[in-house]
């Protein structure tokens, strides 16, 4: 089944790339957006999978993910404003107060 | 008026004071120059209802042993034995109570101008007047209560408060030291108290008054056995410890003097006219105590009569009016504690109602003249204030007058009577207190001509000006008693005050008294004393008027020619001296071991004992970097290694 394993790849290499954009961007949108890449990753090889098994769970699935990606966008947004008026940055190595 | 009434009066004497203080601690931020009102109120109500009490129990007989008030059950314990709140109502409690209340009323009355100026920019006018109420409520806690436990408790209060008024001006360091020493000093002769009453409740199983007197009387201890007489010059002698510290007796006078940095209206009522007193009142109260032992009496009537001297000589070369005044204190004192040695307790009642007024009218004169000075209060800074301030000076001298028991003031009678007993039952001691008379009216005077007479000298930057209506009403209050006060107790008035006073005596002292009255009835033996201590007084003034008015280059003569007495004596014997070297210093080197010993060996040891928790952490906190970044890379690595190992 080489057109599921074309998705399922696409999906790899897009939680790969979110992954690398993850750890090395500083930016927390950046950041943010990198966690919704890697997302979507998993959204594609849900719907993947269930081309494969050929099933519409999955791809059921596929679009709760979305509503629900949507919505914790928003929450994280939300979030990331209020880090930027607390520090005036963006800067996620601004926040280290945890450091032991 | 009923027993129900004067339980009433009694608890309106203990606590109107109380609410008064807490009522100006408490909205003094409110009131703030009205402050002095709720202690008016208070003292004033304790005042009135302190003369009730008076007033029945002088026209009550059978108040005359003592009427006894319980209040509630304090402490309960296992062997059903309790300690009461309870009060005594006998003559002496009776008079006790009018003598502070009515003193406190007027010192109240003075604080409320002389403490504008005199104030402590910290919350000052309301601090002090909290302070003061607080001190009557303790004082007539000390004098109304009914067992040695409420006694000590009243009797470490008052410490308390005469602690916080010492060190009202708590900014100078001389005032911060001055109450330290106070209170440290009182530790040590209140630690010997506390162990006389743990030991009168081991030996009598109880602490109230009436059955541990009781018991003494019979000379048996609780279990039935007769009690030994070692055990009770044990008892007397412990207790003595507390009453030398509270009334500044040798050794521990030596707080007293340096107690004058307090506020004058304090060392007026508090370290002269009523605290000091409550060792005396303790010594005659705990009279059957203290006659049962011989040995007791002649150490409280050594300790008096040396006292006495010894802090009248100290006084003749003071130059600070509060010092000179604070050193005839302790001298006067000193009499009171002869007068309780050679069984006459009676007098030394009638010597301390005489001195309160007297002496109270000293400090608040001072305090008076130094409100006129700005402060200054050192005698070589100043003289010839009687044209400014006529008011004070007048009753100054009022006052130095019945101090010097010059012929008809109240001084005279009380002091003279003391030197009655004393020559009657220790020649020496007795010969020593009639010195001491003569000195005083010596000292008394030379404070008085410095001060007041000679050209007219101010210092710097100062316009003299008499104190208010508020200041001078007291004076001229007290002025009167000191006059009048001594005609309660002399033969003419039928010595009303020590017929009044004798059943609280009655049953210890009588037995022993060694001399009465009746007794020797010839006139020389009855008024030959009276014309002898009259003649040394008026010499001793007319010596001081001589040497510091009309030569004043004599005195400069005596010091030079005799450099090194004048030395001792403006050292004060060197007794501060000895006791640093001997306490103070070693005390403070122990303490610097002690702050080593914990600095270097306890903390060096928990060093030691943390060291490894301290270790381990300082490897694992690396890994704690507080970066999200670094969390979600090991979060990674952590899922590789997983699914390595599950493939």
């Amino acid at each position: 089944m080489p057109d599921t394993m074309g998705y399922v790849i696409v999906g790899a290499v897009l939680f790969a790339l979110g992954l690398i954009g993850f750890l090395t961007r500083r930016n927390l949108i950046v950041i943010f957006l990198s966690t919704e890449v890697m997302f979507q990753g998993v959204v594609v090889n849900a719907a993947a999978f269930a081309r494969f098994h050929h099933h519409l769970e999955g791809q059921a699935y596929a679009l709760f993910l979305l509503v629900i990606a949507a919505v914790e966008a928003g929450l994280a947004l939300g979030l990331v404003m209020l880090l930027y008026r607390r520090k005036d940055t963006l800067d996620a190595d601004a926040w280290s107060q945890m450091r032991g | 008026m009923s027993v129900e009434t004067l339980k009433l009066c009694s608890l309106v004497v203990l606590l109107a004071p109380l609410v008064g203080a807490i009522l100006a601690g408490a909205f003094g931020q409110v009131l703030r120059g009205r402050t002095h009102w709720p202690a008016i109120f208070g003292v004033g109500a304790a005042f009135t209802a302190a003369v009730y009490i008076l007033i029945y129990v002088f026209n009550t007989p059978a108040a005359s042993t003592g009427i006894s008030i319980p209040i509630y059950d304090w402490i309960t314990n296992g062997t059903g034995s309790s300690f009461k709140i309870e009060f005594l109502i006998d003559p002496l409690t009776a008079v006790m109570l009018a003598i502070v209340t009515g003193i406190s009323l007027l010192v109240v009355i003075y604080s409320r101008d002389y403490m504008r100026e005199h104030g402590h920019p910290e919350r000052g006018y309301e601090r002090f007047f909290a302070f003061l109420a607080l001190f009557v409520f303790s004082m007539c806690a000390l004098v109304l209560c009914g067992n040695f436990l409420l006694l000590y408790l009243g009797w470490e209060a008052v410490g308390l408060c005469s602690y916080l008024l010492i060190g009202f001006y708590y900014g100078r360091p001389a005032a911060a030291a001055a109450a330290k020493k106070a209170f440290l000093v009182n530790r040590v002769g209140d630690s010997g108290f506390g162990l006389g009453i743990l030991l009168i409740y081991l030996n009598f199983q109880t602490l109230d008054y009436k059955f541990v007197f009781a018991l003494v009387d019979q000379g048996l201890i609780a279990s039935g056995e007769p009690v030994s007489p070692a055990l009770m010059t044990t008892i007397a002698l412990l207790l003595l410890c507390g009453a030398c510290g509270k009334s500044a007796q040798l050794p521990l006078h030596v707080w007293l003097p340096d107690a004058m940095e307090g506020p004058s209206p304090v060392s007026a009522l508090i370290h002269a006219a009523t605290m000091v007193t409550a060792g005396v009142y303790m010594v005659a109260r705990c009279g059957a105590i203290f006659s049962a032992s011989e040995t007791a009496m002649t150490i409280v009537a050594v300790i008096g009569a040396v006292t006495a001297l010894f802090a009248a000589t100290i006084a003749l070369v003071q130059t600070d009016m509060k010092r000179i005044l604070a050193y005839s204190t302790i001298s006067q004192l000193g009499y009171m504690f002869l007068a309780l040695g050679v069984y006459a307790a009676d007098s030394a009642i009638f010597h301390l109602f005489t001195h309160a007024f007297f002496k109270a009218l000293l400090f608040l004169g001072a305090g008076s003249a130094m409100h006129a000075m700005g402060g200054v209060i050192d005698v070589r800074h100043f003289s010839g204030l009687r044209r400014a301030l006529p008011w004070t000076y007048a009753t100054l001298v009022i006052g130095s007058l019945a101090l010097a028991g010059f012929p008809m003031f109240s001084g005279f009678f009380s002091k003279d009577e003391i030197i009655h007993h004393a020559l009657a039952a220790h020649p020496v001691l007795g010969g020593m207190a009639l010195l001491t008379a003569a000195l005083t009216a010596f000292y008394t005077f030379r404070m008085v001509f410095l001060a007041f007479h000679g050209s007219t000298r101010v210092p710097e930057g100062v316009h003299p000006h008499e104190s208010g209506g508020w200041m001078l009403a007291p004076l001229c209050v007290l002025s009167i008693g000191a006059v009048a006060a001594g005609y309660v107790g002399v033969e003419a008035t039928g010595r009303t005050f020590h017929h009044f006073l004798s059943p609280v005596f009655a049953s210890t002292f009588a037995a022993a008294h060694p001399f009465e009255a009746g007794s020797h009835a010839t006139f020389w033996s009855a008024y030959g004393l009276m014309i002898v201590s009259g003649a040394l007084s008026i010499a001793a003034i007319a010596a001081a008027y001589l040497v510091y008015v009309r030569q004043p280059w004599i005195p400069g003569l005596i010091k030079a020619s005799a450099m090194g007495v004048y030395r001792l004596l403006w050292g004060k014997y060197h007794v501060d001296a000895l006791y640093d070297l001997s306490v103070v210093r070693p005390a403070r080197q122990t303490g610097r071991i002690c702050v080593g010993i914990d600095d270097y060996v306890v903390d060096g040891l928990l060093w030691v004992i943390t060291a490894l928790p301290r270790g381990i952490a300082y490897l694992l906190r690396v890994m704690q970097s507080g970066l999200l970044q670094g969390y979600a890379l090991s979060m990674v690595a952590g899922i590789v290694v997983l699914l390595l190992l599950a493939l």
